[in-house]
């Protein structure tokens, strides 16, 4: 299944990098680019200066897969908010939190930025997603679960104009710990796993004056997703979870 | 530019038109002959056990339990063995294909994945290890030994499968009830779930007994469907959508085959088949649909009358799930000789006085609930769990009567294998 993914990165990879090879445009020429200047963003692979806060804050939207909702299609909303700070010249914080209210993933992270050319940037990085949820619904829940998972990405940006930045990302997902609770009866996981794979592509741009937006898509193939472990999936398969991601970058 | 567009497209199609489709095929076909050959009762009760899995633990674990069952078909009994595992829902499927052996030929799954693969047992016995074949007597000393092989998919049989008598089986009262006729769709049995063929199928998985979704059709037919809408994760393509309320029976078995080519069934098909083609001991009558529940009461008394009649011990209970359907228990006019399940909370079903109580696993286990219910002489089943280390969990607890599952080979291994 992945080698059409990877087909697909590879097409996407070559859209940038053969443009990225062309000699880059004299300073003084209307669309030259100066790899320097930071435009606002959270996922194109340029670090802050140092001691530089970026945010954004917005939402993402889940659509469950059909093994485990049949014949509802529900697409899930949750706040997305993401926090970064520059430490070097390349290296920066990551962080984002994702909620609906009763259940939410908070992630930790650190990334390594470079530019390759005047357009084309790269970043690697791991996450550490923490997440937890509560549900006490009379005649129907009362469960918990909390998990940790860790997320090494990496993410290949290119700056299609001087505003115009495309990311492509890519995340492999490692279960670290799960744990779940129905009244007093509880079950823990603590065998690390490989759960699965996510890419995603994003748009960065300004949208109405000043205000620059994040709108992408994530694809995750993966074996457990945290917003639907109320679900309990026993399928020991990659399910799919698409996502739309819209965040406005404050 | 363009042609950065075009690519960052492909990109994104790439990744969005994967939806993978899993398949996991029968790697054998069943001769279903009747009878059970040299496998006489005597023999097949002292098969049943906890067997230690000395030869194939990597794959199956390191205990299994190993269970007769059979279906009828007129006068003729045919005889299965099966195998349950505690690795990943796994179970094995055995006949009897040449009467005058002690060997065994069929399959095995693991239903949480796509694993399957072939395997044949043969019935022998060790002693001071050496191995014997078994001539149905065992003598002290003797161990009795399932020695066979295994192998993945469809190919023929060369792994070492050897399983050796550890103790009986757990005999504590306690039912297995098999979601939606016997397993879900989605979890790639060979027959659909709501289907016959799932029914006289629940057995092999572990079921002792099954639940099934009723629904009314057009012209007020009552048949087994479980979705709200005529989709394709449960028919094969055929153009019509929308909810089966508003076809015809005759439509829906003209048109409509569910998704491994069946009839979708009446529900006094089903209940046929449950009393005169399968050992099951219990039907949970799931009611899906609003509106009277006059015929299904009807079908419920005929066939509780039926098992009566030949000797079956038999349970046919009406579950009712919502408030709309306890209106329409409410609503008839002669509610004796209809036994009901109420989902709803424990004032509720003391109102109705059901015998049996059934709330959602997710609440936990309840225990001064269960107990006062049980005190009361009630029947207390959860459903629909799945999570076979939560399916272990509730077993250990020893306090309900049984768990509605989709995976009724790991409520058999879980139930079967817990020493009280």
């Amino acid at each position: 299944m992945y080698l059409r993914h990877f087909i697909g990165l590879l097409f996407c990879l070559l859209a940038l990098v053969a443009p990225a090879q062309r000699r880059p445009l004299p300073a003084d020429h209307p669309r030259a680019i100066d790899s320097t200047v930071r435009q606002p963003a959270i996922y194109f692979p340029q670090a802050p200066y140092p001691g530089e806060w970026r945010k954004s804050l917005g939402v993402v939207f889940t659509t469950t897969p059909p093994a485990l909702t049949e014949e509802v299609r529900l697409r899930v909303p949750a706040v997305d908010f993401n926090l970064q700070r520059g430490l070097t010249k390349h290296f920066f914080l990551v962080s984002r939190l994702q909620t609906q209210f009763i259940q939410s993933n908070l992630s930790l992270g650190v990334r390594w930025a470079t530019p390759l050319t005047d357009r084309l940037f790269l970043s690697v990085g791991n996450d550490v997603h923490g997440w937890a949820g509560v549900l006490k619904l009379k005649d129907v829940f009362n469960s918990q679960a909390v998990g940790v998972q860790n997320v090494p990405n990496l993410s290949l940006g290119y700056r299609l104009t001087r505003e115009l930045q495309l990311t492509v990302k890519g995340e492999a997902i490692t279960d670290w710990y799960y744990r779940s609770q129905v009244g007093s009866l509880a079950i823990e996981n603590r065998n690390r796993g490989f759960n699965g794979l996510a890419f995603t592509a994003v748009l960065e741009q300004p949208f109405y004056g000043n205000r620059h937006v994040s709108l992408g898509l994530r694809a995750a193939y993966s074996n457990f997703n945290w917003q639907f472990w109320s679900l309990y999936d026993t399928f020991d398969r990659n399910l799919f979870y698409p996502q739309l991601i819209f965040n406005f970058i404050l | 530019m363009k042609t950065r567009c075009y690519l960052s497209t492909l990109l994104l199609l790439s990744l969005l038109g994967c939806q993978r489709d899993y398949e996991a095929p029968v790697p054998y076909t069943f001769a279903d002959n009747p009878g059970a050959g040299q496998f006489t009762a005597s023999v097949r009760q002292r098969m049943e056990g906890v067997y230690a899995v000395t030869a194939g633990n990597s794959q199956f674990g390191e205990q299994v339990a190993v269970k007769w069952t059979y279906g009828m078909n007129g006068p003729d009994t045919t005889h299965y063995l099966s195998v349950f595992t505690g690795t990943d829902v796994g179970y094995f499927n055995f006949e009897v294909v040449k009467a005058d052996t002690m060997t065994l030929t069929g399959y095995w799954r693991k239903l949480v994945n796509t694993e399957t693969g072939r395997a044949r047992l043969s019935v022998k016995t060790t002693r001071n290890g050496q191995v014997r074949p078994y001539r149905g007597q065992l003598t002290e000393g003797d161990t009795l030994v399932l020695d066979g092989a295994f192998s993945e998919k469809t190919a023929e049989p060369s792994q070492s499968l050897r399983l050796a008598y550890r103790r009986p089986l757990n005999t504590e009262p306690f039912a297995i009830l098999a979601h939606r006729g016997g397993g879900r769709t989605s979890d790639l049995l060979p027959t659909s779930e709501n289907s016959l063929d799932m029914i006289k199928l629940a057995s092999r998985l572990g079921a002792t007994g099954i639940e099934i979704d009723v629904r009314y059709t057009k012209d007020g037919v009552p048949i087994l469907y479980h979705d709200n809408t005529l989709n394709l994760r449960l028919i094969q393509k055929n153009g019509l959508k929308g909810s089966i309320e508003n076809y015809t029976y005759q439509q829906l078995t003209t048109l409509v085959r569910l998704i491994n080519g069946e009839r979708i069934p009446t529900l006094e098909e089903a209940l046929e088949t449950v009393v005169s083609k399968t050992p099951l001991s219990f039907v949970w009558l799931d009611t899906k649909y609003i509106g009277p529940m006059d015929k299904m009461q009807v079908l419920q008394q005929k066939f509780r009358q039926r098992a009566a009649q030949l000797g079956r011990t038999l349970q046919i209970v009406i579950g009712l799930p919502t408030q709309n359907a306890i209106n329409s228990y409410k609503a008839l006019a002669d509610k004796s000789n209809t036994p009901i399940l109420c989902e709803l909370d424990t004032a509720i079903t003391r109102s109705l006085n059901a015998k049996i109580w059934a709330p959602r696993w997710t609440l936990g286990p309840q225990t001064n609930q269960v107990l006062a219910m049980k005190a009361e002489g009630r029947t207390v089943f959860v459903w629909t769990l799945d999570e076979p280390r939560f399916i272990d969990e509730f077993i250990n607890q020893g306090q309900f009567n049984g768990i509605l599952s989709n995976y009724s080979p790991a409520v058999a291994y879980y139930h079967y294998t817990r020493q009280p």
